[in-house]
């Protein structure tokens, strides 16, 4: 326990001297490290993880939204150190009215459906993906589902009495 | 009468006059006799019920037994369509154009909740049964449906077969309904 | 470079003047099992590249995850991996567990051991038989079927399902295992090595079935961690990551077991490490049965646990504890967590973000078969057609893990 706090301490100091004020704030509690970033650097932060940190493998790529903060939309990546078998998660949040975060295929090539998820579902733009486009929903859908304000069930469906469902 | 002497009888005779060298009866009934026990299914197997259909084929439920044991991936070729799962708006201009491309006559099977109305999934993807674009004979309900239900709708289907009247699939009525659906009627 | 029709001095092309033709496999195809679509440019028989389309069966799983409480999403775990569902659910269950603090005692670890163990040798029973179907060989599909038949007859005496079990509980299970289902068990094990050698005896040194798979679809140890592949893909390739292994969870670290390494990535090398994990499922689920120890079969976590119903009944406190759970009014900490298992096709992530509700804010399935299709292009270019639908297939691409 005290030996991890101490790698994740001196993880975080090397982050610091190189990102300096972009690591917004970095916390233990949650069931791993977790580091909320600002969105400009987030590029460079896991390339750095990789090539110098050996977190060589990338577990995760999705998108939340909180629509009671500034910043709505949020990326979240989860890493992986197969080599000391350490995990790490990075969140980066950006606004709804410019939702770009930079793309991260060039590094993991896995990211390139995963990034395509999260621009479905949240409509976060990922500057230099090569292809993206919807990838679950269909093409002509209009809008980006998962976002907090738009409903499960189909809008335009008639068929359904609301006398049986209670509405 | 021992056990070994009893007759089985493979396929129940239609109502007819029979007298020795001869069977005379309707010709929707010999014509439905015969294409009810050879139905060629198309498996448009989509998510679970899939799997459930790939047991009912293997050895232990065996669908063969009923006729069905030639599966035809290709439309054109197939009698029954069955569609086994979730259909999502995506997939659904799919399978119109699946069973606009099978040749008459054809029928519809919707095996599983999903299939039949959309089941658990009430969502914005998800089109709520396929008989939103086709018209379908028969809807097996369940999730997944057990083999021997699968059996049983497929048994319903030969009922249909087998009592069809030859003049259906020309009647304006026919046409009509097709068209609700905005199937193309190929001359 | 001569092309046929250099060789047969036809009046046609110069060198560089190919003609590319495109090919559609799908989204209903016989041999891609699930519904997803590849567009394929060829030159002549060969691959040159594929554009693939996923989502014809999106059914907005996490979606509906932000509504219901965290043990109906139970429900929604089993169509992820249809193939194995009770991997899916336990995943869940543990995911749950981690983010209240439950610990579950050595018998509901063992019993999950039994039941995830299960669970993977019908899923790699499925893929292995499918490669030999794809590939021509039917007759190996239908043997080990009704070994699938076996096991889900296990499961109907656990949960009451054959395919989508939603087996367990947050916290256990909801019963024990009654001795008809140990029976069972012990039967299926028993007669499960003889159907698989002769399984094996069908494919495995066939010339036919070697000569179609080695050096077919192959990807490099680098390639495969850079695309984020995991479970027994990765594994052929040859990096040694399993779950069990990395990050024990339900006492898997008191069991001894192979976890075994392919050398080339290629079809060949993904069958025999299906096959191998499947000998060692076996090995697990009889050492499980016969190690399982005493101790109740759920955790005290009455807020996730139905009381039962004659207890419900009478008594004061399960009527108000049930009231309380189905209204919702449970107490779950406001915090985040992943948790992974190891499932058929690799690691299966559940990241849950709890916002003290109900049901969770957000919920996200991190899905094997999502992440390591993507790399399908880049396997086959430069392959044939047949090839082709080799590799798809013994990669165990399920459509409902593609696009939950």
């Amino acid at each position: 326990m005290i030996n991890k706090q101490m790698e994740y301490n001196t993880l975080l100091q090397k982050l610091k001297d190189k990102f300096g004020d972009s690591i917004l704030s970095a916390d233990d509690a949650a069931d791993f490290f977790t580091l909320v970033v600002a969105s400009d650097i987030i590029k460079q932060l896991i390339s750095f993880l990789k090539d110098e940190q050996n977190f060589i493998f990338l577990t995760d790529l999705c998108g939340i939204h909180y629509p009671e903060q500034e910043k709505e939309l949020g990326v979240i990546y989860h890493l992986h150190n197969l080599v000391e078998n350490k995990r790490i998660r990075l969140k980066t949040f950006v606004t709804k009215g410019n939702p770009q975060v930079d793309s991260i295929v060039s590094i993991f090539s896995g990211a390139n459906w995963m990034e395509r998820e999260t621009f479905d579902f949240y409509g976060i733009d990922f500057v230099g993906h090569p292809n993206l486009k919807r990838i679950l929903n269909v093409d002509f859908m209009d809008y980006h589902p998962m976002r907090k304000e738009y409903p499960l069930e189909d809008a335009t469906r008639s068929d359904k009495d609301d006398r049986f469902f209670g509405r | 009468m021992s056990e070994k002497d009893k007759k089985y009888t493979v396929v129940e005779a239609p109502e007819g006059y029979s007298a020795p060298g001869f069977f005379a009866t309707t010709l929707d009934k010999a014509v439905g006799l015969a294409r009810k026990n050879s139905l060629w299914p198309l498996p448009f197997a989509t998510s679970c019920c899939g799997i459930e259909f790939m047991a009912t084929m293997a050895a232990h439920y065996d669908l063969g037994r009923f006729g069905a044991e030639r599966l035809s991936f290709s439309p054109r070729q197939a009698d029954l369509l069955m569609v086994m799962g979730t259909i999502a708006k995506k997939m659904a201009p799919v399978v119109q154009q699946v069973y606009e491309q099978m040749a008459e006559p054809r029928w519809v099977i919707a095996v599983g909740a999903c299939a039949s109305s959309g089941g658990v999934f009430d969502t914005y993807s998800v089109l709520q049964g396929i008989d939103k674009v086709v018209p379908v004979d028969v809807y097996v309900p369940g999730c997944p449906p057990r083999p021997e239900q699968i059996i049983d709708g497929f048994m319903k289907i030969q009922e249909l077969v087998g009592n069809e009247p030859l003049r259906r699939r020309y009647s304006p009525e026919y046409k009509e309904m097709l068209e609700s659906y905005g199937i193309k009627i190929d001359k | 470079m001569k092309t046929i029709n250099s060789e047969h001095h036809l009046d046609l092309t110069k060198e560089d003047e190919k003609v590319f033709s495109t090919l559609n496999l799908g989204p209903t195809h016989p041999a891609t099992h699930g519904i997803f679509q590849n567009i394929l440019t060829m030159n002549g028989e060969t691959i040159v590249g594929a554009e693939q389309t996923i989502g014809y069966i999106h059914r907005a799983f996490e979606k509906i995850a932000e509504r219901r409480p965290y043990y109906q999403i139970t429900t929604l775990t089993d169509r992820l991996n249809y193939c194995s569902s009770p991997i899916n659910n336990i995943g869940w269950h543990l995911a749950v567990e981690k983010l209240l603090g439950v610990e579950t005692n050595k018998r509901i670890d063992y019993m999950r051991i039994i039941v995830m163990e299960l669970a993977r040798i019908a899923d790699h029973l499925i893929c292995n038989s499918v490669i030999g179907v794809d590939s021509g060989a039917l007759t190996g599909f239908v043997y080990v079927f009704e070994e699938r038949e076996k096991i889900y007859e296990i499961y109907e005496e656990l949960c009451g399902a054959r395919l989508t079990t939603n087996l367990g509980r947050v916290g256990g299970f909801d019963r024990d295992f009654s001795a008809v289902a140990i029976q069972k068990i012990r039967d299926v094990m028993k007669d499960l090595p003889k159907v698989l050698h002769e399984f094996e005896k069908l494919l495995m040194r066939n010339r036919i079935f070697m000569d179609r798979t080695i050096n077919v679809g192959a990807i490099s140890a680098e390639r495969a961690l850079n695309y984020g592949f995991t479970g027994p893909n990765l594994r052929a390739a040859g990096v040694d990551y399993d779950v069990r292994i990395q990050e024990p969870y339900s006492s898997y670290n008191d069991f001894d077991f192979v976890v075994p390494i392919g050398q080339n990535g290629d079809t060949y090398d993904r069958y025999c490490v299906r096959q191998t994990e499947l000998w060692e499922s076996i090995k697990l689920v009889n050492n499980a049965l016969e190690n399982l120890p005493e101790g109740k079969f759920n955790a005290e976590v009455p807020a996730f646990f139905m009381p039962p119903k004659e207890e419900v009944y009478s008594k004061m406190e399960p009527l108000i504890s049930h009231f309380k759970m189905v209204m919702g009014e449970i107490d779950v900490p406001e915090k985040e967590i992943y948790k992974a298992v190891e499932g058929a096709n690799g690691e299966l992530g559940f990241y849950v973000v709890a916002d003290g509700g109900r049901s969770p804010y957000r919920l996200h399935f991190r899905r094997p078969g999502f992440i390591y299709y993507q790399a399908f292009p880049e396997m086959i270019t430069g392959a044939a057609l047949s090839d082709a639908i080799l590799t798809m297939s013994s990669m165990n691409v399920i459509a409902g893990e593609l696009d939950a």
